[in-house]
């Protein structure tokens, strides 16, 4: 039983995930401005119908809303007035919980709803990794809110309320993880000297391709490995004479473009001379 | 957890796999059949496992979940489009989560019927007033008593 796990280049391949906690993962910050208007975000409208009530409310509010399932805004929540749930008094936290799922009871039945402009990278790199951190799960939850939505909104056939929130959301979440992934790729540049955070090497294939083969982690050494030896990572002698003709295909059809543009640029050279512009300004 | 990532291999005594910022999404879906009332479904990615719905439900919404059932749909490929190439309406997830507690969950009707006022010289209260006008325009004449214009002069 091999205790180590045999990555094909053993020590390259150094884990240089930061800094990010994952206990506490979904705390709302307050601190964190959803970038949809204040006027229709679910989450920041809740926070400003809970800013009218008792201090202390919205201190528990605001300091664990989705852990402190007992002391969450029972006065506000559409569930606790509903008649379904009249009969026990228990807050159960089920409702809370999945009530992310859906929107603000105000908005459902209404055509539109307004949203904002989509945060964009230049917006997202100034935020420290943990409202970073929070504000995907943000992003998270109001994309499952939305697909919740548009779902619902096919299976009774009717049209879903803004549907390019959905777009404005995906949009967000890949700035967001392109701005972590800078984030990463410059520590692990600082800290190890490496550019890529997994480890491969430039290989040709069978097709006399040249290609970059991303490493994979093994529990055994490659010559142990069948399934690997199987995977020819050479050409064959046949295959040779075809690499230097693709090549010079391809250089040919490199040369032939530049050529093309040269002359179309002569062409209109000499159609529209430079004295003629400059004579004409006086 | 994360699509389309291959995980660093597991062996005996390694560390629990965290994900920090998981790709998955979850779409809670009416249930097609009638469900017992403790039955939540959802939708949710060809890759994900009982286990990780479980912990997304209970660390994201904190949810409680006493059990995950799992089944995959498969959906056709039979379909042809204009050019008579095979579509493939792509395969889906479904998990049937029970919540713990002795919860319930009713899936809540998300399009209740509003009668909207719209305001005053806006172009859909034209459009309303002039919709109006063609219904009454159509209805048949209130002096005939519900008979139709095939009979009469």
């Amino acid at each position: 039983m091999f205790c180590c796990s045999y990555i094909l280049l053993s020590d390259r391949w150094r884990c240089t995930l930061p800094f990010i906690v994952s206990s506490d993962i979904v705390k709302m910050a307050a601190a964190v401005t959803s970038r949809l208007t204040a006027a229709v975000c679910r989450q920041f409208q809740r926070v400003v119908t809970v800013s009218s009530h008792t201090q202390s409310q919205y201190a528990a509010q605001a300091s664990s809303k989705f852990h402190s399932c007992q002391r969450r805004r029972m006065y506000d929540s559409w569930w606790f007035r509903s008649a379904l749930n009249d009969r026990a008094l228990h807050t159960s936290c089920v409702r809370k919980g999945l009530e992310d799922f859906f929107d603000l009871p105000e908005n459902w039945g209404e055509q539109t709803v307004k949203s904002g402009a989509p945060w964009t990278a230049k917006q997202l790199r100034v935020k420290s990794n943990e409202d970073l951190h929070k504000l995907w799960y943000v992003f998270l939850k109001e994309k499952n809110m939305l697909l919740t939505l548009e779902q619902e909104a096919k299976r009774q056939r009717l049209p879903m309320p803004s549907p390019e929130r959905l777009k404005k959301v995906e949009r967000s979440i890949m700035r967001l993880d392109t701005v972590v992934k800078e984030r990463e790729d410059s520590l692990r540049l600082l800290q190890t000297g490496q550019e890529r955070g997994r480890p491969g090497e430039w290989r040709r294939n069978v097709f006399g391709k040249t290609f970059w083969y991303r490493f994979r982690e093994h529990p055994i050494p490659w010559y142990l490995n069948s399934r690997y030896k199987r995977r020819r990572f050479f050409e064959p002698s046949h295959v040779a004479p075809y690499t230097r003709l693709s090549l010079e295909k391809y250089l040919r059809s490199k040369i032939r473009k530049e050529t093309r543009e040269n002359r179309n640029q002569k062409r209109l050279a000499a159609m529209f001379p430079k004295k003629t512009a400059l004579a004409s300004d006086h | 957890m994360a699509k389309r990532i291959i995980y660093p291999l597991y062996q005996l005594g390694n560390p629990q796999l965290r994900i920090f910022r998981p790709t998955f999404n979850l779409t809670l879906v009416r249930p097609g059949k009638e469900q017992p009332p403790d039955t939540v479904q959802f939708r949710i990615p060809l890759e994900m496992t009982k286990f990780d719905v479980r912990n997304y439900l209970e660390k994201i919404y904190s949810v409680p979940v006493a059990a995950v059932r799992t089944r995959i749909q498969y959906c056709t490929n039979k379909k042809r489009n204009h050019l008579n190439q095979r579509v493939k309406r792509p395969d889906y997830k479904v998990a049937y989560v029970q919540l713990a507690q002795q919860q319930t969950f009713q899936f809540p009707d998300i399009f209740p019927e509003k009668d909207r006022k719209h305001e005053e010289g806006s172009v859909e209260e034209m459009q309303e007033k002039f919709m109006e006008d063609e219904r009454q325009r159509q209805k048949p004449d209130p002096r005939r008593g519900g008979v139709t214009e095939w009979f009469g002069l």
